[in-house]
C-alpha cells in the first residue's frame, strides 16, 4: 500500500485520485474521533468535512519529517473540535476545565426521561454519554488513548503538551469517567 | 511506606498500564487492598478501560466521502432531474430490451396459460401450488388427447380420400361408355337405357355411401370440416 506521504506528494502535484485515496483511508477514523468527542452524528459529520477541507487547503504545510500524516490530521481534528467546543460553549452546562466534575443527572431525573434511557440502553451508549460530560481536555485525552489507541508520544504531538500533562489528563479523565458512570448507575462489567 | 488515596489516584493509570515499578507498585497494591474507597475505584477504572478499548467504531455516513470530495475537488459531473430520468428511460428504448421484454411476456403468457389461471377473473386460489399443478396436469392431458384424436381423424380422412380416388379411377376405366350420347329420338322425361349404370358399379357406390355414413357417425367434426 502506498504511504500517506507519497499520496500527499501526488496530491500536491494535482492528482485528484491520490486525494480521494487519502479521504477514503482516513475518513472513518476522523469521523469516529469527532463522534466520540461531540456525541452527535450530524455534528461529527460536519466537523469531519471541515477537517478534510482544512487539510486539503493546508496540505502544503505538512512535513513528513515532523511526524506521520495521521497524527498531523488528528492535530487538525483536535483543533477544530476545540473550536467547535468553544463556539457551542453557551449551550452546555459543562463549560470550563474547572468543571472537571461535570453536572450529572441523578437517577431520579434520568428515570423521568424514558427517551434518553432508551438511547443509552447499551453500555457503550452509556459510556459515550458519559464521555460528553467530561471536560474537553480530559475527553480528548481519553479518546485518543483508549479509543484511538495512540501512543503517549503521538498524543503529546497532537495535543502539543508535555508527556507528563498527557499522562495526567488521561489518568484524571479515566477516574472522572468512572465516577460519572457510577453516578449514572452504570457498572462496566 | 503507606500511600494516601490521592497518591493512589495519581498513579492509577500507570499501575493499570503496567508502568509502575517497585517499590511503588507494592505500596499501591497495599493501599488498594485495605482502602474501602480506592479498591472499588480501581475495579471500576479497570473495567472502564476494558470497555473503552472494546467499543466498536461507529459506521461512517455513506455520503461523507462524497461530500468531502465535492467540497475539495469540486462537484463531479452528475445529471439530475429530467435529464437523469430521460437517460434512464432511454435505456429501455433499445432493440435488445424489446426482444427481452417480448420473450418475458411470451414466457409469462405460456406459464399463466399452463397454470390455468384465469386472467379475466383472477383469484388468489389460482396461485395455490396444488391448484396450479392440477390445472397444468389437466391441460397437458387434454392437449395430448386432442392431438391423438386429431392425428387419428387425419388418418381416417386420408383413408376415405384414398378410397374415393380409387373408386373414381375404377368408374372411369371406360369413359367413352359412360359419356352421354346424343339421342334424337329421346324425349324429355324419358329414361335412357343405354346410359344406365351397371349393377356392379351401383353396388360399389352404395358401399362407399354406407362407409361415409358410418364415418360421419364416428367423427362428425372432421367429416363436417372436410366434406361440408
Amino acid at each position: 500500500m502506498e504511504q500517506d506521504a507519497q499520496l500527499v506528494q501526488r496530491c500536491l502535484q494535482g492528482d485528484g485520485s491520490a486525494w480521494e485515496e487519502l479521504v477514503r483511508r482516513h475518513s472513518r477514523r476522523i469521523f469516529n474521533v469527532c463522534y466520540r468527542f461531540v456525541g452527535n452524528r450530524t455534528e461529527a459529520e460536519d466537523i469531519s468535512q471541515d477537517v478534510f477541507l482544512r487539510v486539503y487547503r493546508t496540505l502544503g504545510s505538512y512535513r513528513a519529517a515532523h511526524g506521520g500524516f495521521a497524527t498531523w490530521m488528528t492535530s487538525v481534528t483536535r483543533n477544530l473540535l476545540i473550536d467547535h467546543y468553544r463556539r457551542t460553549k453557551r449551550d452546555r452546562q459543562t463549560d470550563s476545565l474547572d468543571d472537571a466534575m461535570p453536572v450529572v443527572e441523578n437517577k431520579e431525573s434520568a428515570a423521568r426521561r424514558p427517551d434518553q434511557q432508551a438511547l443509552v440502553s447499551e453500555l457503550s451508549g452509556q459510556v459515550q454519554s458519559a464521555l460528553t460530560k467530561l471536560s474537553p481536555e480530559l475527553r480528548e485525552a481519553v479518546i485518543l488513548r483508549d479509543l484511538q489507541q495512540l501512543e503517549y508520544a503521538e498524543i503529546q504531538q497532537v495535543l502539543a503538551v508535555p508527556e507528563g500533562t498527557v499522562k495526567s489528563r488521561i489518568n484524571r479523565g479515566r477516574i472522572e469517567l468512572a465516577k460519572i458512570l457510577q453516578q449514572m448507575g452504570v457498572r462496566p462489567s | 511506606m503507606t500511600w494516601t488515596c490521592d497518591q493512589l489516584e495519581v498513579h492509577l493509570s500507570d499501575y493499570l498500564e503496567g508502568l509502575l515499578q517497585e517499590p511503588d507498585r507494592e505500596a499501591f497494591e497495599a493501599h488498594a487492598q485495605d482502602c474501602p474507597e480506592c479498591a472499588p475505584l480501581l475495579v471500576r477504572v479497570r473495567n472502564l478501560m476494558t470497555e473503552l478499548q472494546s467499543m466498536a467504531e461507529v459506521e461512517t455516513p455513506p455520503r461523507l466521502v462524497y461530500s468531502i470530495l465535492d467540497k475539495t475537488l469540486g462537484p463531479r459531473e452528475t445529471v439530475s432531474g429530467w435529464q437523469a430520468f430521460r437517460r434512464f428511460l432511454g435505456g429501455f428504448a433499445s432493440l435488445k430490451f424489446a426482444y427481452g421484454a417480448a420473450s418475458v411476456m411470451a414466457t409469462l403468457i405460456i406459464l399463466v396459460g399452463a397454470s390455468g389461471t384465469s386472467l379475466r377473473k383472477p383469484k388468489l386460489a389460482d396461485l395455490s401450488p396444488t391448484t396450479v399443478y392440477r390445472n397444468a396436469n389437466r391441460r397437458v392431458h387434454r392437449g395430448v388427447a386432442n392431438t391423438v384424436k386429431y392425428v387419428s381423424d387425419l388418418r381416417v380422412v386420408y383413408e376415405i380420400q384414398s378410397r374415393l380416388r380409387q373408386d373414381q379411377n375404377e368408374l372411369q376405366v371406360t369413359p367413352e361408355d359412360n359419356a352421354p350420347k346424343s339421342s334424337p329420338e329421346k324425349q324429355p322425361g324419358q329414361s335412357d337405357d343405354h346410359t344406365r349404370v351397371q349393377p356392379k358399379q351401383q353396388n360399389r357406390a352404395n358401399e362407399i355411401g354406407r362407409q361415409l355414413q358410418m364415418l360421419a357417425a364416428e367423427c362428425p367434426v372432421v367429416l363436417g370440416r372436410n366434406f361440408r
